[in-house]
């Protein structure tokens, strides 16, 4: 474990020492990238200029919501880099990962030190700044309670976001070609999560509530943080539920990881 | 014109054999229609028509522009700026047809596909969650369109301008995404333009973007009057020809550095 | 000694889509790909002893790679058995493979942005090389493979030939016991192939284990003594080199140039020869004629002014034996 750790870091501190080396032009991209990032909050900003509010949900509120799960979700993007289904195909392809399974170290570890995309820092401050928008805006009344959980539900996002990149990276050993549908679940779910859910149709909830339980990761916790009622009428406890879904999720990633290794070891590419 | 329809005839084939890439894109496509739509619907809430469109409308709107998404390649690409930054530039330059033809015949084929697979198999299946407006004159569906090969063009354009900046940089990628997110905005592909605010939408008139997404979609939704129309041809017609301008200078430009420095 | 590699009855089959040609091909396989099987390998056995330096030799697609994915644990084999070092290597990957040492000649294993040193480095904590064995290794593949001049730079900056001697080093750090090659002097120039090899014989002389794939016969040539040859996934021929050439080619050239023009050059027991320019080339069968008489006898009875035998080339014996695929492995 310590070696794993110690592996690890190794990997990663030569890909940022690499990416910083030119600091202006890294700069640069990471500011680009936030740019990048908030148009979509800004295109919703501006169409709530037309419309005041959705399903009962001001602008901060909203922010609120999107600053949570864009900042995990980038910070995921970041962290997980390497299990970016956009990266891990061409991996799978060029067969960079026969180079990994050659090495004595879990591949796992090998696939999260093969990439550290530091420029995502952008979307990861855009996140915060976003997130900073919706509690300056909205005010909500910290309890310690709260203080405490906030930081336990952005963690746990970042472990089922996560989870699912390793998922959707894990197809790539059926597929070889990069799945888009894959984006479904990453992409998605991060604009899925954005919203309020209860705007989404009843089937679309129902799967996302049952199957891929989204709806605890950000949708509750939200509720929950800014003392709006639920609108659906779950148990007081739903808000609670995302480090349960978080420990399932990451059960279910490693589970499929090990599955599609397996996969690829009896078919090659 | 026969290596023309011959390049664009392999292209075409050549997507075809992503079959699994294009079901799934379908299906990407069509999760995220659903979001978009919910939104809308949940945005419109009560409210029966704003600045001109209905919730009906909106949701045509978005049903439209996802599934032209992958015909006019919205999001971009830096497929032609990367053929430039590892060199493999060199095999395109010495076949006896005009870069830029090349890959718009390249493009061409992909997105023939792209429009037949992701698009029109996308309004099928789109229709089946949300009830769709489908225009009842034939003029409007021909108006329709030649709207859509313009913002074709347009998008094609667009994405030779952003890919030519890689006979000066060589990494584009940032620069890229920074001016696809752009044309994405101020495209209409975002929101529609009309559910903007009025000084959004004027400011982005200004750019050829409305007319790579918006015009065709309103031109479809008969929303516009006959001089509005006119106005949105005549814009679509205008940045065409400075954009095709633009790339043939550049490309030149281009060229005459790349064979002075040697790549 | 014991046998470190012990490979039997195996086989590894993949399904492969069949794409279809003609107008609608594309169109059918969209709608309903067919699939078919092959047999990449199949049902090949051999050991290997500890210190043999073997060249696994074959077309492409002869299930060379194939072979070689499965005995790196890459690949879990359809059926048969492989036992390397006591171990086997699909299963107890992590473990098997700190025993050996792998260079995919095409596929690069050094960091791509990060001077070879570092990459060096980040081997060294991965293969836990304790600091003195690693100082030893390097300071020597310093000097055998000349690395001094690019150890700094950054792995994309350097040349082919460059690349493949720090790949080398890299695999060799850790100093496996049991080595395999994936065609190490692809698209190297000739000067770079040489210090290649040069390499792969030092190792061999420290004992190692060589497995080698290769394209290029003259790899093999000048470094195997024993060759296993491939295709259609069965073993053609497996061993000795030498008795490779002889067992299925064996037409040496002799080539003579006579003091006195005018020559007929007919000698008795052997075919006509074929003049060119100066010689006359004569087609010899080892098996038939013992080539020392026939050379002593020449000098005496004829004005010899040169005379040169040619061996046949081994990539001539080989398209031989692909050529004749009904030949039988020596038992």
């Amino acid at each position: 474990m310590i070696y794993s750790i110690k592996i690890l870091w190794l990997l990663l501190k030569t890909q940022i020492r690499s990416q910083t080396q030119y600091r202006l032009s890294f700069l640069a991209d990471v500011f680009t990238t936030a740019i990048f990032s908030s148009i979509y909050f800004l295109a919703f900003a501006l169409i709530l200029q037309r419309f005041e509010t959705v399903a009962g949900w001001t602008l901060g509120e909203i922010a609120f919501l999107v600053g949570m799960t864009e900042t995990s979700f980038a910070f995921m993007d970041l962290l997980f880099s390497g299990f970016d289904p956009d990266s891990f195909s061409p991996m799978v392809r060029m067969g960079s990962l026969d180079q990994f399974m050659v090495r004595p170290v879990s591949l796992t570890i090998q696939v999260l030190g093969s990439r550290l995309i530091l420029r995502r820092m952008g979307r990861v401050l855009e996140g915060l700044a976003v997130l900073a928008f919706g509690i300056v805006t909205t005010q909500p009344d910290w309890t310690w309670l709260k203080t405490f959980y906030l930081p336990v539900v952005l963690v746990c996002q970042v472990i089922c976001m996560g989870s699912i990149f390793m998922m959707g990276s894990t197809i790539t050993f059926w597929t070889v070609e990069r799945i888009e549908a894959v984006n479904i679940l990453t992409y998605g779910g991060n604009e899925l999560m954005s919203y309020p859910m209860n705007i989404y149709p009843r089937w679309l909830l129902f799967i996302f509530t049952y199957f891929v339980p989204f709806i605890f990761v950000n949708f509750y916790p939200t509720l929950y943080f800014l003392d709006k009622p639920d609108p659906l009428n779950f148990p007081v406890f739903a808000p609670f539920l995302t480090p349960l879904v978080a420990i399932g999720m990451a059960l279910a990633a490693y589970w499929f990881w090990g599955y599609g290794l397996r996969h690829y070891q009896s078919t090659g590419t | 014109m026969q290596a023309f329809l011959k390049i664009v005839g392999i292209s075409a084939r050549q997507q075809m054999t992503y079959r699994t890439a294009l079901v799934a894109g379908l299906f990407t496509n069509l999760f995220f229609g659903i979001l978009r739509a919910s939104l809308l619907i949940a945005l419109y809430q009560g409210e029966t028509s704003v600045n001109g469109m209905d919730v009906g409308g909106a949701i045509t709107y978005v049903a439209l522009s996802q599934a032209m998404i992958a015909y006019l390649t919205i999001f971009g690409n830096t497929e032609m700026g990367r053929t430039v930054s590892d060199g493999s530039i060199a095999s395109d330059l010495i076949k006896p047809v005009h870069f830029i033809l090349l890959w718009l015949g390249r493009d061409l084929g992909r997105s023939l596909v792209n429009f037949v697979v992701r698009g029109l198999f996308f309004i099928g299946l789109f229709s089946l969650f949300y009830s769709l407006y489908y225009p009842l004159e034939i003029g409007r569906w021909f108006l329709f369109f030649v709207s859509l090969i313009f913002s074709w063009l347009l998008n094609f354009f667009w994405r030779m301008l952003v890919n030519l900046g890689a006979f000066w940089s060589p990494d584009i990628q940032g620069f890229a995404r920074l001016a696809f997110g752009f044309s994405q905005l101020f495209s209409g592909f975002v929101l529609p333009l009309r559910l903007l605010p009025d000084w959004f939408s004027r400011l982005s008139n200004w750019t050829p973007f409305p007319g790579m997404m918006n015009h065709p979609m309103e031109v479809y939704l008969g929303i516009y009057s006959p001089s509005q129309l006119l106005g949105a041809f005549g814009h679509q017609l205008i940045w065409l020809f400075i954009l095709v301008f633009l790339c043939l200078a550049l490309f030149r430009l281009g060229i005459r550095r790349l064979v002075i420095q040697g790549g | 000694m014991d046998t470190i590699v012990q490979v039997r009855h195996l086989t590894k089959e993949f399904r492969v889509l069949h794409r279809r040609s003609g107008k609608w091909g594309a169109w059918n396989d969209f709608f309903h790909p067919q699939y078919r099987t092959i047999r990449a390998v199949d049902g090949i056995s051999f050991d290997i002893q500890p210190g043999e330096l073997i060249g696994y030799i074959g077309p492409n697609g002869a299930g060379k790679s194939t072979t070689i994915k499965m005995l790196t644990g890459l690949l879990v084999p359809t059926g048969g058995e492989i036992l390397v070092k006591g171990m086997i290597p699909w299963k107890d990957r992590r473990k098997y493979v700190a025993n050996i040492g792998v260079v995919f000649g095409q596929r690069r294993t050094l960091w791509w942005d990060l001077p070879v040193i570092d990459s060096l480095e980040v081997l060294k904590a991965i293969y836990r090389i304790p600091d003195p064995l690693f100082k030893h290794n390097l300071g020597m593949f310093r000097k055998i493979l000349d690395l001094d001049s690019f150890l700094e730079s950054p792995v994309r900056s350097l040349s082919l030939g460059q690349r493949m001697r720090a790949e080398l080093c890299a695999a060799f750090l850790h100093n496996p016991a049991l080595l395999f090659l994936d065609e190490p002097t692809i698209g190297l120039d000739v000067v770079a192939k040489e210090r290649i090899r040069e390499f792969i014989r030092h190792l061999h002389r420290e004992g190692t284990t060589i497995l080698l794939t290769t394209h290029d016969l003259t790899d093999v040539e000048r470094l195997c003594e024993r060759v296993m040859v491939l295709d259609w996934g069965k073993i053609l021929y497996d061993g000795n080199l030498q008795e490779l050439t002889s067992r299925f080619e064996g037409v040496n050239e002799m080539r003579v140039s006579f003091a006195e023009n005018g020559e007929d050059g007919l000698l008795e027991g052997l075919e006509p020869p074929v003049r060119e320019g100066r010689y006359y080339v004569y087609r010899i069968d080892p098996r038939k004629v013992s080539i020392p008489d026939l050379v002593s006898s020449l000098y005496r009875t004829h004005p010899v002014v040169d005379l040169e035998i040619r061996k046949p080339k081994l990539e001539d014996t080989i398209r031989k034996i692909y050529e004749n695929k009904s030949l039988n492995t020596p038992d």
